[in-house]
């Protein structure tokens, strides 16, 4: 399974998509949206909610883009030629969520490191640490939407699927644009969303509070409404390989 | 006795209202070299995919080395190649066959596995940059790297040139001189007739023919003897071992199943003349065999 993630990790790495939507995009998003301030209060509370807003931005796009590639290789006949290894099948999808879930990594880095060094965003260790641990572990059911995509259509029906997905939950969920600006209907709508709830979880710690209860709730259900996508999508696409 | 390498006992397999494979039973004795022969839409690929445990089948038993083909595939025993697929982009030739290599418990060095598939130098080629033959190649390569004892590859030379496929041919050879099971399939009748050691004609999800390329010529195609002739021809038809006769011009064609007996009794008649005998071709054997149920 080692050589496995090995040969995705060199995959991802040379991917473009991987490259734009997961670390280049979401740094300089990051840059623009920062130094134009429209985030709520002042202009150095404004680059820490941004920051955690790109790093969870650039996360989705990375989790999305990994279930993209599922498709990609089903299309490819790569899934069959695993199969005709002696790899066990099990292995094979325990890789490839390791290998999307080291992805989500270097995003996540490349931005907060940006509020460090560009925006001197300063917090405490223990407010960093819990950030990049929900920022990372928060990343799970958007990786099984993008999956369950990626095992129930066809490579590029499946990349479509996903660039909506990963656009429509970041720009509803608020991530580049605050909810409050929103119309009082899109917040109501947004505060659902699983991407909102993703966020809030940081932007929660990154202001000093703990995760609150409603979020973390809401991420669950999803990470649940998900799971059984994923999980019905691959059984489907297991019978007709 | 050693076991079956395949064993496939009544497999039967439909998809909606079409009967891929019918009752279909196949041994397959180890280190021998199989050619699977049919049609296009005969049972071939349906037939691979169940022995590679990829299709299950409706009913009977698939095993590979008295194992369930999934099984005999994780434990090293089995290398194939599909029909198509199989590469992925952004990984080199040599990335990627290093990978499958790890996966078998005693791969070959891969030096070797690109002598075998005459890719040698080509290991820091991208996959996704590769011409037609070439990934053919690569995708041969993945079926043989793990050093499995039995090797299934599907219509191995479908998108190959001429030369392509006598290079091909030739490390298949190499393989087989080391006692692999090689079961292959194909619409090309030389390559069964020339690589085979035994030949399985499919027709219709059945086997209709199951032997050596001679043997399945003997039995279902005639030789044609031919001769120049002019007059009365139809006594012709009376002789020992004409099935057979087609006139075409002067020249009177006697279709035989025993073309000695035939010649002999032409000879006694003196009516030898210009006489030519052609053994029977795969081809003819093939057409016999295939077109048999469609009238």
């Amino acid at each position: 399974m080692i050589g496995y993630i090995r040969l995705e990790l060199i995959r991802t790495v040379r991917d473009g998509g991987y490259v734009i939507f997961g670390i280049a995009s979401p740094v300089v998003m990051y840059l623009v949206l920062s130094n134009l301030a429209l985030a709520p209060g002042d202009r150095r509370s404004g680059a820490v909610v941004t920051m955690v807003s790109m790093a969870a931005y650039g996360a989705l796009g990375c989790a999305f883009n990994n279930g993209t590639g599922i498709g990609e290789d089903r299309s490819a006949g790569w899934l069959r030629q695993l199969r005709l290894t002696p790899l066990a099948p099990v292995h094979v999808v325990a890789g490839k969520v390791v290998t999307g879930a080291v992805g989500v990594v270097p995003s996540i880095a490349a931005v907060l490191l940006t509020g460090v060094l560009v925006n001197h965003v300063a917090l405490s260790a223990g407010q960093w640490l819990s950030i990049v641990g929900l920022l990372w572990a928060g990343t799970v059911p958007f990786a099984l939407l993008g999956l369950g995509n990626g095992y129930a259509l066809t490579g590029q029906t499946a990349a479509m699927a996903n660039i909506a997905a990963f656009l429509g939950l970041s720009i509803v969920g608020g991530l580049w644009v605050p909810t409050a600006g929103f119309p009082g209907w899109l917040r109501a709508i947004a505060e659902w969303t699983p991407s909102n709830s993703y966020a809030a979880l940081s932007w929660d710690v990154a202001s000093g509070a703990a995760p609150g209860a409603r979020p973390i709730a809401i991420l669950c259900g999803w990470l649940a409404v998900f799971g059984l996508y994923a999980l019905y999508a691959y059984r489907r696409a297991g019978r007709t390989a | 006795m050693e076991i079956d390498a395949v064993s496939l006992t009544a497999v039967t397999k439909s998809f909606g209202a079409v009967r891929a494979v019918d009752g279909l039973t196949l041994a397959i004795p180890q280190g021998r070299t199989v050619a699977l022969l049919g049609p296009n839409g005969a049972g071939k690929s349906t037939t691979i995919g169940m022995l590679l445990g990829l299709v299950p089948p409706d009913s009977g038993k698939v095993a590979l080395f008295g194992l369930d083909p999934a099984q005999a595939v994780r434990q090293s025993l089995a290398g194939a190649m599909p029909q198509e697929g199989g590469l992925i982009p952004r990984v080199t030739v040599g990335e990627l066959l290093t990978f499958v290599a790890g996966t078998y418990r005693a791969p070959l060095p891969l030096g070797q596995v690109l002598a075998l598939a005459q890719m040698t130098g080509m290991d820091n080629r991208r996959v996704d940059r590769l011409s037609g033959g070439q990934a053919q190649r690569v995708r041969f390569a993945m079926a043989l790297v793990g050093d499995p004892g039995l090797i299934v590859l599907d219509e191995p030379t479908a998108a190959l040139d001429v030369e392509a496929r006598r290079q091909f041919w030739s490390g298949m050879r190499t393989l087989a001189g080391r006692g692999k099971t090689i079961l292959f399939s194909t619409h090309y009748l030389d390559e069964a007739d020339e690589q085979a050691d035994r030949v399985v004609v499919i027709d219709r999800g059945r086997v209709v023919a199951d032997g050596t390329s001679a043997e399945i010529k003997k039995v279902v195609a005639l030789t044609t003897v031919s001769l120049t002739a002019s007059g009365e021809v139809s006594w012709l038809g009376g002789l020992p071992g004409v099935r057979r006769l087609e006139v075409r011009g002067d020249r009177v064609q006697l279709r035989s199943d025993d073309p000695d007996a035939t010649v002999m009794a032409l000879a006694r008649a003196g009516a030898v003349r210009d006489l030519e005998v052609t053994p029977a071709d795969l081809e003819d054997a093939f057409v016999a065999l295939t077109a048999k149920e469609t009238v």
